[in-house]
């Protein structure tokens, strides 16, 4: 196997032989096209999968998707992989743009009818995982959660929404959401083995 | 370290505070280590939420983003060839005009305008056309984030959009500056390096400015300087907003 390092090196590598994604990044940041395929490769499915749970609309998801992927290529440089994986910050990026994509589309008032009447079936949310391995380790956890801590974060995460529209969605105090989605994550850490540095 | 706003930090991983609470967050974590590693670690766990909701993308988009980097410029790290960046930001201009007030005022939801403020801007319009237009472009942006913090009895307003890779900031209702001293504003990557982007005249309290290039700055700061500016903050920042 063709070691990973300078593009040179690596030019005869065959997609995804190697390279891991700090690695690719690092690749990217340098303005390497043939990496950024690879890594694109690895996140779009995840991408596009946050754009499409959190904007719904396929049109509006793929636009969300295309500008994240791309700013991941312009940004690259700023990734610093002592405060986290790439993984991390790939899909940080995805679901912020995703959120302020769902924020900027509606008026305040308009968010605030859709927090109150929304039914986000953070259920079914839990239920669509796929069979993947790492997914099923998710949900595994995401059951291991208190029902409040687990609908808390899913509506957050999935649905886009303000801890205050949580809140109010769930009927529960801001200080309680505050706390649940804070130690609901933790316990979600420490289930997952997350750690960082 | 303020329990209160630790508590948020679930909430901020999860991308679940509105622009105001993010940005005092984020001011917040920069000061304190150790709520740097929970947030990282929230971060990191949270992004894991995105292993359930994976799907292939329609295979056009691929197609799409490829091409698309091949014309996007990157942004680079060093930040060395700042100086020659400083001559192409403009000076800090009092209000541009009324349409632009508004076009924030609309984003932002706080800002008030009064008759008699709306009647002044105009009357300085005219030799602000230029600007004006530059910050039309970024206000009118389909990705413009805008996000606003109170400081000192006032508030500033930063309206980003990373397509243009520009911001406009406006600042209002701060208080007078001292005898001799103008507010300042800078473009900074940290705490360390700031780059002045604009001086403010003396007894100024409510402008705004056109940052035409952000580069890899992460946030913008204002500070209160000697009239005239300073080549870098004298001064701690009255106020730091992130950038995206």
């Amino acid at each position: 196997m063709i070691p990973s390092g300078e593009p040179a090196e690596r030019a005869g590598a065959a997609p995804g032989g190697g390279a891991g994604p700090e690695d690719l990044l690092a690749l990217v940041a340098r303005g390497d096209e043939r990496a950024f395929g690879e890594l694109y490769d690895l996140f779009a499915p995840k991408v596009y999968g946050i754009a499409r749970r959190v904007v719904r609309d396929p049109a509006q998801a793929e636009e969300v998707a295309q500008e994240v992927l791309v700013e991941v290529w312009r940004t690259a440089g700023r990734f610093d992989a002592g405060k986290g994986s790439a993984s991390a910050w790939v899909l940080t990026i995805a679901h912020r743009r995703a959120v302020d994509r769902v924020r900027a589309a509606q008026a305040s008032a308009d968010r605030e009818r859709r927090a109150a009447t929304s039914d986000t079936p953070y259920d079914e949310v839990v239920e669509a995982a796929t069979a993947r391995l790492e997914s099923q380790q998710v949900r595994r956890c995401l059951k291991g959660l208190t029902e409040l801590q687990r609908e808390a974060i899913t509506l957050a995460y999935y649905g886009g929404h303000t801890y205050r529209e949580v809140a109010e969605l769930l009927g529960s105090a801001l200080p309680t959401i505050k706390t649940r989605m804070r130690d609901g994550l933790i316990r979600l850490r420490d289930c997952l083995g997350v750690t960082v540095g | 370290m303020s329990v209160d706003i630790h508590a948020l930090s679930g909430a901020y991983a999860l991308n679940a505070l509105d622009d105001v609470e993010r940005a005092a967050f984020a001011r917040h974590v920069r000061d304190c280590t150790a709520c740097a590693t929970e947030v990282a670690e929230l971060r990191e766990t949270a992004a894991r939420l995105a292993d359930t909701v994976a799907q292939a993308p329609p295979p056009r988009l691929r197609e799409r983003v490829l091409a698309e980097i091949t014309r996007t410029r990157q942004t680079r790290r060093s930040g060395t060839d700042d100086t020659s960046s400083v001559r192409r930001w403009r000076r800090w201009a009092a209000l541009a005009s009324a349409a632009v007030v508004v076009a924030v005022a609309a984003a932002t939801a706080s800002w008030v305008v009064s008759d008699q403020r709306v009647r002044e801007e105009r009357a300085r319009a005219d030799r602000l056309a230029a600007d004006q237009a530059e910050m039309n472009d970024v206000l009118t942006a389909a990705d413009l984030m805008v996000r606003t913090v109170p400081v000192a009895g006032g508030r500033v307003t930063l309206a980003e959009s990373r397509s243009r890779e520009a911001a406009v900031v406006v600042m209002s209702d701060l208080p007078v500056p001292p005898d001799g001293r103008v507010y300042q504003l800078w473009l900074m990557r940290g705490q360390a390096e700031a780059v002045s982007a604009a001086v403010m005249e003396p007894g100024q309290r409510a402008g705004m400015a056109l940052v035409p290039e952000l580069g890899d700055a992460d946030q913008v700061g204002v500070t209160v300087e000697p009239a005239g500016g300073s080549t870098g903050p004298t001064s701690p920042a009255l106020v730091t907003i992130p950038l995206a």
